[in-house]
């Protein structure tokens, strides 16, 4: 909501049309012979070479899952192949014109374009160049099967190891480009350019755009192409990243260099079908994709239908589309009309269409149509063309020998090493920045004045004699975030903060005020209300080599964001084999006192996914401590703040929150209160309610408890908490999340099977009642109260004398409950 | 209507209170101002009266019982009123003396009888026993059948304070044992090394043969405990060395002399003895050391601004060190009755427990002149930083000028000091300057 942009009523009001332009579709139509002056002989030679080797290595696929065995070597794969056998002119023609700034993320039908992409990288490469990719790439472990013996030129060599490293990752060998933990549908070579395919329809949708983001905000060369397929413009992040990619400020309010479109372009391989829907004619509205781009933006994303068929169509798209990206008019569309002979996947029958018409395309085959058309134009001769097919089936047949050889290409041994992939799903780095160059900010930090006013602030919630300072003198939680940030953003250049109203308005809980004012648009900027593209970016950019903190206002989003946060974000550093770093920090708030669908507490959903580092800070000394080691890191963390209590000043860090620099560890919970009868395990803002009930235990009962703050979830050290209940045999665990499937269940069980002999009760968990989150009037019925705890130590753990309940937590009510599923 | 007797709280620091003997019984008939019983804190012993008239209608807690203040003790009133309102809920901590099994068997019976009473029927009926992992383990430990105890927990279960309220009040004996003693005449060696600390058959020992029964074990009275725990740990935690120094005592004895007559004469209301003169030198002394009117805390010193002089008093129970607060404050007159104050307080017991905490006083004087004792190295009362031993008095030869030598009386000062808070110069001073304060001795 930028005051620079007057919003005028009678502008509004008026009257008239919107005009669109016409789209291109299929306009090229020059003949090989006419562009030869556009290409050298080689340059076409290469395009033929790059599309056989493709037709090749996927053939070859085919063959393996259909029949068992190619050219006479047997191999069983019994993992995934969706090929593109068909589609090659359109990957070729895509790659052709990219060089190894140029970054590609792709589908699970990526074989053809990690080929044509990784084909054309070899070629811009000089050997000196190559060599080092191929060397530093795992200390040489993939470059070694295809060394041995080799003797021709490096890039030969360069070529063999492209082969071979995505076979071997394509059947899970170590080998492989990434360990063979990311395979067919995921494999990826960044050194070439090569980002990570994404087996989720429209999984990269988002992704790619947070990478051209990347490239823009840090200055660095070349565009991003996300290659998804027809069938995915239906998906919701897709038209998310679009959104992003296309927002007005980029154009607008971005200052200086910064200003212009993101380098960004979205290829839709176009090949007619979804799996077996039809998306023209049957499963889609938009008769060609390419009028999307129209619903976009005014420049209707530059959107152009390309015929895929023809490799040198589509190099001429690339050369024109580049031209569009330098002079930052970006984003831009690009259809290209293709079509795969063979099914979505090998058991695929295709009975969804007629021999007919899979012939009909076979007649005008891009490969032997492209031959003809060289022999044709002199450029080549047909025997020159068959030598180099020849020399690809050995080329793919000794690759193929290689590839399954365990003894030269073995599977990761987790029999000797069983954690070797425990070990690969959190990189655990400490970075103070991820760039070593001067940070874009506005003043030095110094002079901003929400950090000048902080300067005013108690840092310790009480006075010498014990009384609090009034809440506008407290250093409060909402500070402490905003000094952990504050301090990164002035260390480290790549960090980028976006979401919802961060911006002008400083977020919806006064957390970022105070930074608009120190840092610029490309910095800090308010993204579309999408929460997939929010985080979809954020991991693009992070992907990349930036650092980023993305916000979601209200944990109740993260269903809006699920694949991202659930499918993407925890995994591409395990499935990247280590080669990717992921250093996300996601603000989460948690909200009360809105109802249903802004007052959940998610945290435990996020703890079930592998990969994803969960905290939850609740004072001000941890909030600032536990983020400065959240940004230090190189992992992602979902980082859960509670609406209930920004405004907490510091109650037990003695000294109050240091002014300086420190980290507190991510996994090690806090005692906030010491005590010695019954241990209370309170995660969130449920800690000051915690504290509350250990009063009442005191007060009454004659109880002491020792309240232990979990601080985080994942990871979580629980020798604190095994320590405390050797001392009080007792357990209680208390969030605001609801109980049935919560995090706290998870505890209690681990807590039971390491402190069994320890324990006088099982331990027993106080969370919110498996209802809709009702009104902030009835709050008190539904989040634990202090009281709900002191009644389930009644019931469950130690009868106190004289004591009445008001909450049932007896068996027969928890049977009911359960039965009943509320 | 009944009242109920309390056990008195004597001083902030005091949290239980030790019933020593009842001078009354259950169902005696009392007056106000009768003995009921007397009590011992950690530091001196009180007596407690009747605060109204009355039968003393039941007794709570045995002699020996170990009784936290302001619990009722028993319940005064007219016969036949009911006293189990004023019933103290929980059972008394067994005290170490009460070894009688007799005694504390009916106990636990009792207890299993009132929890058994809460035990759901269901959880017994297939005759399968709920007790929590802890609980079980504690039992395990206390050698006590967790089958034998009612669940106080949830539906029934035996949970670990069930356990611990057994062990509190379980047999110290072994039947066996306790079979093989009467059989046998065997005594038990000490501690028992069974379950929970029980005396088991092994433990029993035929009497000595040489010996035979010719000794009595005695039980250390509380005072006695506390007395060698801190002469013990003043030895073991701090460097003490004594120093030996003897003084003119011609001028307070002529003092002495005088103020003896005064007060047959009744000219002065107050008799002062030598050892006050001494004291008095002693407290004119630590105003020129302040140093050594201190307390030795490890990393710092605590130095008084006043002199709070403690003395050592020789009770029937023991060593006492009560101390005169302020004493820089008195004259030689307001001291010596203030220390014979304190001194007979603390032999009849009612001194204040607050006057006698080690912590109260800066310095303190032990006089053993009147014993005969010729030389002794008194034991620091720490965190004090020393102490003076003030001796018997000698003839001693002394140059008593123009050549002439004669016999002086000489008093002996010994003066322990901590060598970590002082060094043996400054000590060396400290006990000059009393030494001087005596020989010039003035009002």
């Amino acid at each position: 909501m930028p005051k620079t942009q007057f919003i005028d009523p009678v502008e509004v009001r008026n009257s008239g049309f919107i005009e669109f332009s016409p789209i291109p579709v299929n306009q090229y139509n020059k003949s090989v012979e006419e562009e030869r002056s556009n290409f050298s002989d080689k340059e076409l030679l290469y395009i033929f070479r790059d599309m056989a080797i493709i037709r090749e290595f996927e053939t070859m696929i085919n063959l393996i899952k259909t029949t068992g065995e190619y050219q006479g070597v047997p191999y069983n794969h019994p993992g995934p192949a969706h090929l593109s056998i068909g589609q090659e002119a359109a990957a070729v023609g895509m790659a052709f014109t990219l060089d190894i700034n140029d970054f590609i993320f792709g589908s699970h039908r990526s074989h053809g374009e990690i080929l044509a992409k990784g084909l054309s990288a070899i070629e811009k490469l000089d050997d000196a160049s190559l060599k080092k990719v191929m060397e530093e790439h795992f200390n040489g472990e993939t470059l070694k099967p295809v060394i041995e013996g080799h003797t021709g030129s490096t890039k030969e060599l360069a070529i063999k190891f492209l082969l071979y490293g995505t076979l071997a990752e394509m059947f899970a060998r170590k080998t492989g480009f990434n360990r063979g933990l990311g395979g067919s549908m995921h494999a990826f070579f960044t050194p070439f350019g090569v980002y990570p395919n994404n087996a989720i329809v429209g999984g990269s949708g988002d992704i790619a755009v947070g990478a051209a983001l990347y490239k823009k905000v840090n200055r660095k060369k070349g565009l991003v192409v996300a290659n998804l397929g027809d069938a995915s413009m239906a998906c919701g992040p897709v038209w998310e990243g679009l959104t992003f990619a296309a927002m007005d400020q980029f154009k607008e309010l971005w200052k200086g260099d910064m200003k212009g479109g993101l380098p960004f372009i979205l290829n839709i391989n176009n090949n007619q079908y979804g799996m077996g829907g039809q998306t023209c004619g049957e499963t889609m509205g938009y008769n060609m994709a390419a009028r999307i781009g129209a619903g976009v933006n005014a420049e209707q994303m530059h959107a152009e239908r390309v015929d895929g068929f023809n490799p040198l169509a589509v190099i001429d798209a690339y050369r024109r589309k580049r031209k569009v990206i330098e002079d930052g008019k970006g984003p831009v569309l690009l259809e290209v009309m293709t079509y795969r002979y063979c099914g979505h996947s090998p058991s695929d029958a295709s009975s969804y269409r007629t021999k007919e018409e899979v012939e009909a395309w076979e007649e005008q085959d891009s490969i032997n149509w492209f031959g003809e058309e060289l022999v044709k134009a002199g450029v080549v001769s047909l025997t020159q063309l068959n030598n180099i097919k020849s020399e690809i089936t050995d080329l793919l047949v000794k690759t193929l020998k290689l590839a399954i050889d365990p003894a030269v290409s073995p599977v990761l041994d987790l029999e000797q090493n069983p954690e070797i992939i425990g070990d690969m799903m959190f990189s655990n780095g400490s970075i103070d920045k991820m760039e070593d160059r001067t940070p874009d900010v506005n003043h030095p930090m110094a002079e901003n004045p929400r950090v000048q006013a902080l300067t005013k602030k108690e840092r310790f919630m009480f006075d010498a004699e014990g009384k609090p300072f009034s809440k506008v003198k407290q250093f409060q939680i909402r500070d402490a975030i905003f000094e952990a940030v504050i301090d990164r953003f002035y260390k480290d250049p790549t960090l980028v903060a976006y979401g919802e109203e961060n911006r002008d308005w400083g977020g919806a809980y006064a957390v970022y005020r105070g930074l608009t004012e120190a840092l610029p648009y490309h910095r800090l900027f308010n993204s579309p209300i999408s929460e997939a593209s929010i985080i979809g970016t954020a991991i693009g950019y992070a992907m990349c080599g930036g650092r980023v903190i993305p916000e979601i206002m209200y944990c109740d989003f993260l269903g809006r964001c699920g694949d991202e946060i659930f499918n993407q974000l925890p995994k591409w550093q395990a499935m990247s084999g280590n080669v990717i770093k992921m250093p996300v920090v996601i603000r989460v708030s948690v909200g009360s006192k809105y109802g249903a669908q802004h007052s959940q507490d998610w945290s435990s959903l996020c703890t079930h996914i592998p990969g994803l580092k969960v905290v939850f800070p609740v004072t001000p000394y941890d909030a600032k401590g536990m983020m400065n080691a959240a940004l230090q890191g190189t992992d992602p963390v979902i980082f859960f703040e509670s609406q209930r209590i920004y405004d907490m000043g510091e109650k037990f860090h003695e000294g109050g929150v240091p002014e300086g620099y420190y980290e507190i560890p991510l996994g090690e919970p806090d005692i906030k209160k010491a005590g010695k009868d019954i241990t209370i395990v309170s995660i969130g803002a449920t800690l000051y309610r915690a504290l509350d009930a250990a009063k009442i235990l005191e007060e009454k009962y004659g109880l002491s408890a020792e309240v232990i703050d979990a601080r985080s979830l994942v990871p979580f050290n629980y020798e604190l908490v095994i320590e405390s209940i050797k001392k009080t045999g007792r357990v209680v665990l208390a969030s605001d999340a609801s109980s049935r499937g919560s995090y706290l269940k998870d505890m209690a069980n681990t807590i039971t099977e390491l402190a069994f002999d320890y324990l006088d009760a099982p331990p027993i968990v106080v969370g919110s009642r498996n209802w809709i989150t009702p009104a902030y009037e009835l709050e008190q019925y539904f989040f634990p109260q202090p009281e709900w705890i002191v009644d389930a130590i009644h019931e469950k753990i130690l009868p106190l004398p004289g004591h009445t309940v008001k909450n049932n937590f007896t068996t027969s009510e928890q049977i009911r409950r359960n039965k009943l599923g509320i | 209507m009944a009242v109920p007797v309390i056990m008195p709280r004597q001083g902030q620091s005091v949290e239980t209170c030790i019933i020593g003997s009842w001078n009354k019984h259950k169902g005696d008939a009392v007056k106000k101002g009768d003995v009921l019983f007397s009590y011992e804190t950690d530091k001196a012993s009180f007596e407690e009266e009747a605060k109204e008239d009355g039968m003393l209608l039941d007794i709570f807690f045995n002699e020996g019982d170990e009784v936290p203040v302001l619990v009722n003790v028993a319940v005064i009133g007219n016969p036949g009123e009911d006293v189990e309102a004023f019933r103290p809920g929980g059972v008394a901590v067994a005290s170490p003396a009460s070894v009688e099994e007799q005694k504390s068997e009916p106990v636990v019976e009792k207890v299993l009888e009132t929890s058994a009473a809460t035990v759901s029927q269901s959880q017994r009926e297939d005759g399968r026993v709920f007790a929590s992992p802890r609980a079980k383990g504690s039992a395990e430990k206390n050698g006590i059948d967790v089958a034998k105890l009612a669940g106080s927990g949830p539906e029934g279960r035996v949970i670990e304070r069930d356990v611990e309220m057994a062990a509190q009040t379980m047999p110290r004996m072994t039947s066996l044992a306790k079979e093989m003693i009467k059989q046998e005449e065997l005594v038990s060696k000490g501690e028992g090394t069974g379950l929970g600390g029980r005396v088991s058959s092994a433990d029993l020992v035929t009497p000595n043969q040489v010996y035979a029964q010719d000794f009595e074990l005695q039980k250390l009275s509380n005072i006695r405990k506390l007395i060698a725990k801190a002469m013990h740990a003043s030895l073991q935690n701090s460097a003490q060395l004594t120093h030996h120094m003897g003084a003119d005592a011609r001028k307070v004895l002529e003092l002495r002399k005088k103020f003896k007559k005064d007060f047959e004469a009744g000219k002065v209301s107050q008799n002062v003895t030598i050892n006050d003169f001494v004291c008095m030198a002693v407290i004119r002394a630590l105003k020129k050391f302040p140093q050594v009117n201190s307390h030795f805390l490890g990393d710092q010193m605590r130095i008084f601004n006043k002199v709070h002089l403690g003395l050592a008093v020789d009770t029937e129970r023991g060593l006492m060190v009560p101390v005169v607060r302020n004493a820089d404050d008195l004259s030689i007159e307001g001291l010596a009755s203030q220390l014979k104050a304190v001194a007979e307080q603390s032999r009849k017991g009612s001194i204040n427990p607050e006057l006698l905490n080690p912590e109260a006083a800066s310095f303190t004087v032990s006089n053993l002149g009147n014993y005969g004792v010729e030389v002794f190295t008194p034991v620091i009362n720490l965190p004090q930083s020393a102490i003076l031993g003030v001796c018997t008095v000698v003839p001693r030869p002394a140059d008593l000028g123009g050549g002439v030598y004669g016999f002086v009386p000489y008093m002996g000062l010994s003066l322990t000091y901590d060598h970590r808070a002082l060094d043996g110069g400054e000590a060396t001073l400290f006990l000059k300057e009393i030494k001087l304060q005596i020989e010039n001795f003035e009002l």
